[in-house]
């Protein structure tokens, strides 16, 4: 139920019952869920300084760290400014990749409506820009889910610096 | 203290006893550099008193400040806090009112027509005898400043100082200066960069600070000249601020160009969004502090 979930958010990182969630969410192989904190204009400060912290926890490179902060960044701050005011952004590692999603489940500002059949431009018109430019050029991977007031940007960064799925042996 | 109480340190008259505050290195440098600039463009003698008087002189070279052609000329002199104000045996007012009179005869006989001397006072915050002397000297400066043709600019760290005692010195000082400050909170702090002219970034810049951002980059293109956005002491900036400066950049006479100081990953930033490739912006790397 929607209701149970919404109260259940507000755990604390560790929590079984958020980690049981955030697997089932964020993927089918093993997962742990590092971060999971809200964001508005006024915490986009902490939002970096935690998103650094956990990546140079998770053993990214350096420059790789301040290649994730700024894209998460941009992300947040697209929702901050073109979309809902304010957002999540949930982290986890699995498979080797760090991954970063930056939910903004209010209404965008410029009233989007997502159509199945439409590409990422037309469902996010307002992450354009040198910001989102920059997100694609830093990310080994970035995907897009957008539906029905409710969008939600994931990027993934190689720990070792390139695909684990494609250089591990089988 | 409103901004309006605040003189320009391009502005000081030629007998005055300024207190300059300063919550970072870089302003005390900066300052200290216009000050020590506008003094040898005068063809003023020129002392700068300073913990290490080898490294303010590496520091016053990014700014321009020849300081070691200007000593070898006689102009100027670069001295240590241990020989001048401070003596063996500690502190004491008149020792160091004795160092600062040789310095204004000696101008004098050699026939400056003034003197300025710029003197970092974070020497008075190690624990010595006698230092409860501080104001002494501060009220014995401006009796002789006064008329003498000597400015004295006196550099207190507003963060290390304790406020009573930073209250007690500015009532002898007949200046207060700081750095124009267009944006200060705990993350980020934007203000005018004087010497060389431009502005300077700490901290981490991104769209929230905006407007104020603007208002340094337009206040900056006003003034004539090439322009150094000194960044050595940001650690983020976000794409629609770099943006805002290559745009800043690109609206320039082609006869003025825009020196972009950053740390090595700030520097990759700009190369990715394109700065290395305006022909009026130069990226100069600096080591992290």
């Amino acid at each position: 139920m929607n209701g149970n979930d919404r109260q259940s958010d507000p755990a604390s990182p560790g929590d079984s019952a958020v980690l049981a969630d955030a697997e089932a969410d964020i993927g089918d192989g093993e997962a742990r869920l590092d971060l999971d904190q809200a964001f508005d204009s006024g915490t986009l400060y902490a939002l970096r300084a935690a998103v650094q912290a956990h990546a140079i926890q998770a053993g990214l490179p350096e420059n790789r760290t301040d290649d994730l902060v700024i894209a998460v960044h941009e992300l947040a701050a697209n929702a901050v400014r073109h979309g809902a005011g304010a957002g999540r952004l949930r982290m986890w590692e699995r498979d080797g990749a760090l991954h970063c999603e930056v939910s903004d489940s209010g209404s965008p500002a410029s009233g989007i409506q997502a159509g199945p059949g439409g590409n990422m431009t037309e469902r996010w018109p307002f992450l354009q820009g040198h910001g989102l430019w920059l997100v694609r050029l830093v990310a080994d991977q970035i995907s897009v889910f957008s539906g029905p007031g409710d969008t939600r940007a994931t990027v993934v960064f190689f720990l070792s610096g390139q695909d684990p799925s494609v250089s591990a042996p089988d | 203290m409103p901004v309006s109480a605040y003189t320009q340190v391009t502005e000081l008259s030629t007998d005055a006893h300024a207190c300059l505050t300063f919550g970072e290195q870089e302003d005390l440098l900066d300052l200290t550099a216009a000050f020590v600039r506008d003094g040898l463009a005068s063809g003023f003698r020129v002392v700068v008193l300073s913990d290490s008087p080898q490294l303010a002189t590496a520091k016053l070279g990014w700014r321009e400040i020849a300081a070691e052609t200007a000593v070898a000329a006689g102009q100027m002199v670069m001295a240590a806090s241990q020989d001048g104000l401070v003596g063996p045996q500690g502190f004491s007012a008149e020792q160091a009112m004795d160092w600062l009179r040789d310095q204004l005869a000696d101008s004098r006989r050699q026939g400056y027509a003034g003197i300025r001397v710029a003197l970092d006072m974070s020497w008075a915050l190690r624990p010595m005898t006698g230092i409860e002397e501080l104001p002494v000297l501060e009220e014995e400066i401006a009796g002789v400043v006064s008329g003498a043709g000597m400015s004295v600019l006196c550099g207190y760290d507003r963060e290390r100082f304790d406020p009573v005692t930073l209250a007690l010195i500015a009532r002898f000082h007949s200046h207060a200066v700081a750095a124009a400050t267009y944006y200060d909170d705990p993350v980020l702090r934007i203000c005018r960069q004087y010497v060389p002219p431009g502005i300077r970034l700490a901290g981490e810049m991104d769209f929230l600070a905006s407007e104020a951002l603007a208002l340094a980059l337009g206040e900056a293109i006003r003034i004539d000249g090439d322009i150094t956005i000194n960044m050595a002491n940001l650690s983020f900036i976000d794409a629609s601020s770099i943006r805002m400066i290559m745009e800043a950049a690109a609206s320039l006479d082609p006869s003025r160009t825009v020196v972009l100081r950053c740390r090595p990953a700030i520097k990759a930033r700009f190369a990715q969004l394109g700065a290395d490739r305006l022909p009026k912006v130069s990226l100069v790397g600096v080591d992290e502090r």
